[in-house]
């Protein structure tokens, strides 16, 4: 009887051996980003202002990059790990696919084409884009419909372009659409008077407008035209790289939800308050193990760029010149629409 | 055996079909490992997508496209704006590169400053910067509420040149013109000989063409729906006439100038290489100075001329891609958006490049025809 138990105890301990190893296996993306020691993330071709920008040194900042920076402190432990590879948004997935970049943080809208035509696997929300109109104030327009008839820019090839289509096609309202491919191009012709409004993502036109001669000629309307929820993408079929960027979002949301900063991060660490917190900063293990990363990934990223709450202050929300409010991109407890998952 | 091989014709045959066969065996390779891969990435190919619809609206088309209209057909707009600019681009070029070419080889000094000066302005500046300008000063004229009006019929504002229009299909449009067409061969038969019967059938067929245009153009129109249509401001546009766009007219002006001045140069070129002594020679025979002009020098220098202007042409449609910098829908900004919102890159950048090829191909085809023609008998051209 006894042996048998000690028989079985062992069979137990070696199945726990096999399947130990094979719990924490990273995918096939993680183990090239850790064999690169670096992470090729998405840039901009230029300044996509808030959200990619880069300074006359080289040096990028912005909510998106900041995403990135999360990600290679998760996976690498250092946020100076990355390097950003400026892409437009047309070649964003041409350049996933050929391996030019490991993953797409680019404000980038989760659509069933890119979803299930173009090999692309997205991961959670990390931002919620409200698509809003930005005029000129002269104009005296309060709605969508009081622009009947008028010259709406908006950036070729974005969804923006269909957005505005079945928006303004749903409520009979008539537009002429320019369309243009560069951001900045975009923008003059706004300054300039060529078109009425400009069509596009709420932060956006939050910089447009910042970026005005005079910023007080222009206004945003209030109508949302759309939500769009905006996904960190992978290339199609590694699970596990997946799961990393869901987790990493949730980390970033879970430590802005117990009050967890960047100031006192080491403090949370020492002593944890509970013990998810415990469990999400590396102080009891498991969080690292399951992903193939180490114990402490989400501590170190939080140490390096903050939870969600600072980024969005520092990059688009009141820390920055963009001062965009927080609105749905808050968590749910705030009357937003972000929440984390359940951390086991 | 030996024999065979021997024959230096059967062997030049058999190594350039091994030649062929190893070429296309190549090329078989790329297209099936493209499509293993793309399949194997999950990506969707061929070009079922051209049916599907877009989903997004362009601001300038020859024919009526919305957003509910499928590829097919906004490629096919894009295709013709390109066709529109280009076209009209190489003709005002060419208008252009001829009154600057013939400025420059002119002993007034005046004109050869004036020439020389566009020349060396207009060729040194990148056409893309040229573009640029253009279009900043276009998009910073008055808005149109506060139009420019000229005359009451037309306005100036940064949405561009508004004019009335004929309220007519473009069937009608196209039967006009072929219309006129077969009349004016008609009339030019008239002053030939034994072109009688030619002409006869000429004639009638313009006459026909002319009579369905006038049947087209009145019946099937409301009574009150006036022939020519005035442009008015209401609310935030102008409504009826014919918008040139700005981004259309931008586009046009550069590659107009920036062609003009490189044909300029061709033209002068083409002149000064007309020999001195056939100039001289045909003085000799009495000829008047339009008569040298007309049966020697210009018919030599159009001759000098051709070739590198059909070059100078295929370069300029291919300049018009520069559109997609200011937002003129043509055909290379339409395949961009076309990319970025089906996805179907490898599909899109094929029919690209057959589009341009095909615009080229007949471009050049067109213009070496042209040459054949004028190039001298018993001459290599």
């Amino acid at each position: 009887m006894m042996k048998r138990f000690t028989s079985a105890l062992a069979g137990a301990a070696l199945a726990a051996a096999v399947s130990a190893p094979a719990l924490a296996a990273s995918g096939e993306t993680v183990k090239t980003i850790k064999g690169r020691d670096s992470l090729l993330c998405t840039g901009h071709n230029g300044s996509y202002l808030g959200f990619a920008e880069v300074d006359d040194k080289g040096k990028w900042t912005g909510f998106d990059i900041e995403f990135c920076k999360a990600l290679a402190t998760a996976i690498l432990g250092s946020p100076d790990k990355l390097q950003i590879i400026p892409v437009s948004w047309a070649q964003r997935f041409p350049a996933l696919q050929s391996g030019d970049i490991d993953v797409i943080i680019k404000v980038t809208g989760w659509t069933m084409g890119r979803d299930t035509e173009l090999g692309l696997q997205f991961a959670r929300p990390y931002f919620i884009g409200p698509t809003n109109i930005l005029t000129r104030a002269e104009l005296g327009a309060t709605s969508a419909a009081d622009l009947e008839g008028g010259v709406f820019c908006i950036n070729a090839g974005t969804s923006i372009e269909r957005i505005v289509a079945d928006y303004m096609g749903a409520k009979g309202i008539g537009y002429e659409a320019l369309n243009f491919e560069k951001a900045e191009e975009l923008r003059s012709a706004l300054y300039a008077g060529r078109c009425d409004a400009l069509a596009g993502f709420g932060p956006f036109l939050a910089a447009t407008r910042f970026n005005a001669p005079n910023p007080d000629d222009f206004v945003i309307l209030d109508e949302v035209l759309a939500l769009e929820p905006e996904g960190i993408a992978a290339r199609q079929g590694d699970d596990n790289f997946i799961d990393v960027i869901n987790w990493m979002v949730s980390a970033l949301l879970m430590a802005e939800e117990h009050g967890i900063t960047q100031a006192n991060v080491d403090e949370m660490r020492a002593n944890p308050p509970s013990s998810s917190i415990g469990r999400l900063l590396g102080a009891t293990p498991g969080i690292g193990d399951r992903l193939g990363l180490s114990n402490d990934w989400a501590y170190n990223m939080i140490k390096a760029v903050g939870n969600y709450g600072e980024i969005y202050d520092r990059t688009v929300g009141e820390g920055s010149p963009y001062k965009l409010p927080r609105g749905l991109n808050n968590l749910w407890s705030k009357g937003g629409l972000h929440y984390t998952l359940v951390l086991d | 055996m030996k024999t065979i091989l021997k024959n230096s014709r059967t062997r030049d045959r058999v190594l350039q079909g091994a030649v062929l066969v190893v070429t296309v065996g190549i090329l078989l390779t790329f297209v099936l490992t493209t499509r293993h891969n793309l399949l194997e990435q999950g990506i969707a190919t061929g070009f079922g997508f051209l049916e599907r619809s877009t989903g997004w609206p362009i601001n300038f088309s020859l024919f009526e496209v919305t957003a509910n209209s499928p590829y097919a057909d906004i490629l096919l707009a894009g295709l013709l704006n390109t066709l529109l600019v280009g076209v009209l681009g190489i003709s005002l070029a060419t208008v252009i590169g001829v009154i600057v070419g013939l400025m420059r080889i002119s002993d007034n000094f005046v004109l050869n400053l004036v020439g020389t000066t566009f020349v060396e302005v207009f060729r040194n500046v990148p056409l893309i910067l040229q573009v640029f300008v253009w279009y900043a000063v276009l998009t910073h004229l008055p808005s149109p509420r506060q139009a420019i009006s000229v005359f009451d019929v037309g306005y100036i504002s940064n949405r561009g040149l508004i004019v009335p229009s004929l309220d007519m299909s473009a069937l009608d449009i196209i039967l006009f013109f072929v219309g006129l067409g077969f009349a004016g061969c008609a009339i030019a038969a008239a002053g030939k000989t034994n072109e009688t019967l030619k002409r006869h059938a000429w004639s009638a067929f313009g006459a026909v063409c002319i009579a369905l245009f006038l049947i087209l153009l009145f019946s099937g129109r409301s009574a009150d729906a006036p022939l020519v249509s005035i442009p008015e401001l209401r609310g935030l546009r102008f409504v009826g006439g014919i918008a040139i766009k700005p981004e259309f007219t931008a586009l046009l002006f550069s590659i107009a100038v920036f062609g003009g001045a490189y044909v300029g140069e061709i033209v002068r070129g083409g002149f000064l290489s007309v020999d001195k002594g056939k100039i001289e020679a045909a003085r000799g025979l009495g000829m008047t100075a339009f008569m040298v002009n007309r049966f020697v020098r210009i018919p030599l220098a159009v001759r000098a001329i051709l070739p590198a202007l059909t070059n100078q042409f295929i370069w300029l449609m291919k300049a018009t891609t520069l559109g997609i910098a200011i937002g003129y829908p043509d055909y290379f900004m339409i395949v961009s958006t076309s990319i970025n919102q089906s996805g179907q890159t490898i599909e899109l950048i094929a029919l690209l490049m057959a589009g341009f090829l095909l615009i080229n191909y007949v471009l050049g085809f067109t213009m070496n025809w042209i040459n054949k023609r004028l190039a001298l008998k018993g001459q290599a051209s």
